[in-house]
């Protein structure tokens, strides 16, 4: 079978998308159209929504604008064996909302010890000294999973909504090529 | 509920091992069970996604600890065909000096066979499911065998970047053996080289199990019985033979599936946890461990990975398979190195995604911000990796215990503890040195090697074969010493593991086991 006959025949719609509930009706949406749709939040807490944006957009700008927390809000909504979340392979063990919850309430902790304001509150160089001495584990009184390890997953869900979809990909101008893309599935 | 019809065989869980093995006896008139924990994967629900890819992995890691913790989840499968559905299919083969460890070298774990007893079922796996290489380039660094049925891979320019570097060290490469169609095989299509070989290969290019032991084994009529959370094995009073396995189902409901032969295939952490999860007073140690083996002599790989930058506009790093294009087993001696001991295989280029652990972001964790998006931008057609699998010495502290944790149906999960000793550490240091000469030789711009600390890929041992009841767990067909109809299958068997990716061996034992039990079936059912 040629190349192209055999791609196109496997080959679905282009984007990841998620199942978002808006106004009663179920939608297919990517993390960054939930998230400009304003889809609701279900699992996460509004401060920890604020934070989980604040923090991606420091690790990889963009990353609030392609949906992180509508990303990992929706996961942490679904079955442990449903879920996408780098967390998963990271051996974390389900719920991962204990991970997130633990993670997002130690930076918020530590912000206000440290600089009496919540992270998002903080002016773009606070951000980017506070993740990075996150980073290196060097926040003192840190109470909560190790600094690097969070760092290391919450990057990868930056990482995840900004370049890991065909939206993404394609935007560092390389093809995606699927055999099979995911709306079909969802 | 009723208790299901007893079967010949009863297979703990359906990955590449419980395949070769559902296979071989299904063809000779058995009627097999296959109990899987997660799902029966379908061809369509293998999205070419690193995101999507993730649910073919497992979700209830066990606990781990140690120095160096195994990635369990990262390595683990969930779901028919296990680990090898989001494999790489790397196809290197352990080598004779694998074998003997422990006789030439006074180091490890001998294995109860050979490579020349293994070598005729290297040959037929690739036969069976399709291997593409070169043979005759390979044949530099083991015996003779048969050619490989397809040519090798075809190679990008992210793999080649690297041969002046190798030529540059008088290290000799060959391209790299995969268990990926280079044309057209038995039905299969050839590769179109995307790069999605870890969330699944759906249209069979790669030889993941369901299209080839696994089809085969439902061809004659093996079942897959998924979300069956397997618990116990079942003794008989006198504990001299094993009658069943207990397990629940996907309503979580306890059932017993009786059986002549009970076949635990269920990798490194459960095959082990099941083992001394059953204790009885027959066996309080749990099955197969009155020895205290049962757990022990767990393995891992260092990676020495160097990345590069090249400077070229597109050097088509998004293009490939996700296993190797160019290898060398140059380095392979166990005491090639000074003051350290253990192989490594050197091997290169995977196609690369920007997302997950083998991403472009992640080969420099260190960056965030905007220097992470432009390092992103630049990399996504100008990097490239090489990595040496280091080996690691089987160590009876590296071990698989139970847990005081609980899983929902009140059996102790798995705690693993894993440290690399400072032979796998040194080796993995020189390899790291040694790989940044060759990145500089190749001409990188810029190269750097991970060095943070070793990361454990693969997982082997836990439930180690021999020769003898007092070494080891099982025979070198799987049997366990202690009772002849409970077997083992899998990476859970190696007593030690080379430098080389396991799938490729774990299935020429396999087939050696299984084809050992389908002849001495009389004798060994009862």
């Amino acid at each position: 079978m040629a190349e192209i006959q055999r791609r196109a025949l496997m080959q679905g719609a282009a984007l990841a998308a998620l199942s978002f509930t808006i106004d009663g009706a179920e939608v297919w949406l990517s993390p960054s159209q939930a998230q400009a749709q304003g889809a609701p939040i279900n699992v996460l807490k509004p401060d920890e929504v604020e934070t989980l944006e604040a923090v991606g957009d420091t690790l990889l700008p963009g990353a609030r604008k392609a949906g992180i927390a509508n990303f990992v809000d929706n996961q942490l909504g679904v079955a442990p064996g449903d879920c996408l979340l780098m967390a998963r392979i990271a051996s974390v063990r389900p719920p991962f909302v204990n991970f997130y919850r633990a993670a997002l309430g130690a930076i918020e902790r530590s912000c206000l010890s440290l600089h009496g304001k919540r992270f998002a509150e903080l002016a773009p160089a606070a951000q980017y000294d506070f993740v990075d001495r996150m980073r290196q584990n060097k926040i003192e009184g840190w109470q909560g999973p190790p600094g690097p390890f969070v760092y290391f997953l919450l990057r990868h869900d930056a990482v995840d909504v900004a370049f890991g979809t065909v939206e993404g990909i394609e935007s560092l101008g390389v093809p995606y090529m699927p055999h099979i893309s995911p709306e079909k599935r969802w | 509920m009723a208790t299901p019809e007893k079967v010949d065989v009863a297979i703990v869980g359906a990955g590449a091992s419980a395949s070769v093995f559902a296979s071989v006896l299904a063809r000779a008139g058995k009627k097999v069970v296959m109990l899987e924990q997660g799902p029966d994967w379908q061809n369509g629900d293998l999205i070419s996604s690193e995101i999507w890819g993730r649910r073919l992995k497992t979700v209830n890691p066990a606990i781990l600890e140690g120095k160096d913790r195994l990635g369990y989840s990262y390595n683990a499968g969930w779901g028919s065909g296990g680990a090898a559905t989001h494999y790489f299919a790397m196809f290197p083969r352990l080598l004779p000096s694998d074998f003997n460890m422990k006789s030439a070298y006074g180091r490890g774990l001998d294995w109860p066979f050979s490579y020349d007893d293994l070598a005729p079922y290297y040959d037929r796996v690739a036969q069976d499911i399709g291997v593409s290489g070169d043979a005759k380039a390979e044949e530099r660094w083991r015996p003779p065998g048969q050619p490989y049925p397809m040519p090798p891979i075809r190679s990008f320019r992210h793999g080649d970047v690297w041969l002046k570097g190798f030529e540059a060290l008088g290290i000799k490469t060959a391209r790299a053996t995969t268990a990926i169609n280079s044309q057209d095989y038995k039905g299969r299509p050839a590769c179109v080289y995307d790069g999605w070989c870890n969330a699944g290969c759906p249209i069979g290019a790669l030889a993941n199990p369901s299209f080839t032991y696994l089809a085969e084994a439902r061809r004659h009529g093996a079942e897959v019985r998924p979300f069956s959370t397997v618990t116990r094995v079942l003794t008989n009073d006198k504990g001299d033979r094993v009658t069943g396995i207990e397990y629940y189902d996907r309503e979580k409901q306890r059932q017993v599936q009786e059986a002549s032969i009970v076949i635990l295939a269920a990798f490194v952490s459960q095959n082990p946890r099941i083992l001394l999860n059953s204790a009885t007073d027959k066996h309080p140690q749990g099955l197969a461990n009155a020895n205290g083996l049962v757990g022990r002599y767990v393995m891992a790989h260092t990676g020495a990975t160097i990345w590069g930058m090249f400077d070229e506009p597109d050097i088509q790093n998004y293009m490939g398979v996700l296993s190797a294009m160019h290898w060398s087993y140059d380095r392979y001696g166990k005491t090639a190195r000074p003051g350290v001991f253990g192989s490594i295989l050197w091997h290169c280029s995977p196609a690369i995604k920007p997302n997950d652990i083998g991403g472009i972001a992640n080969s420099r964790n260190d960056l965030f911000g905007q220097a992470l998006v432009d390092f992103i931008k630049r990399g996504s057609r100008q990097l490239s990796r090489l990595q040496a699998f280091g080996e690691e010495l089987p160590n009876p502290d590296n071990r698989v215990v139970l847990a005081g944790e609980k899983d929902e149906f009140g059996f102790p999960l798995a705690r693993i503890n894993h440290s690399y000793d400072q032979d796998a550490i040194g080796v993995w240091q020189q390899a790291c040195d040694e790989g940044l000469q060759i990145a500089k030789a190749a001409g990188a711009t810029e190269s750097w090697a991970l060095r943070a600390a070793p990361p454990t890929i693969h997982m082997v041992g836990g439930t180690a074969m021999g020769r003898s009841a007092a070494d080891s767990v099982a025979n070198g067909y799987g049997q366990t010493h202690e009772i002849p109809n409970l077997w083992l299958a899998g990476v859970t068997l190696f007593p030690t593991e080379g430098a080389v990716n396991p799938t490729y061996t774990m299935y020429a034992a396999s087939l050696r086991g299984a084809e050992h039990l389908a002849a001495n079936w009389n004798a060994i059912a009862g």
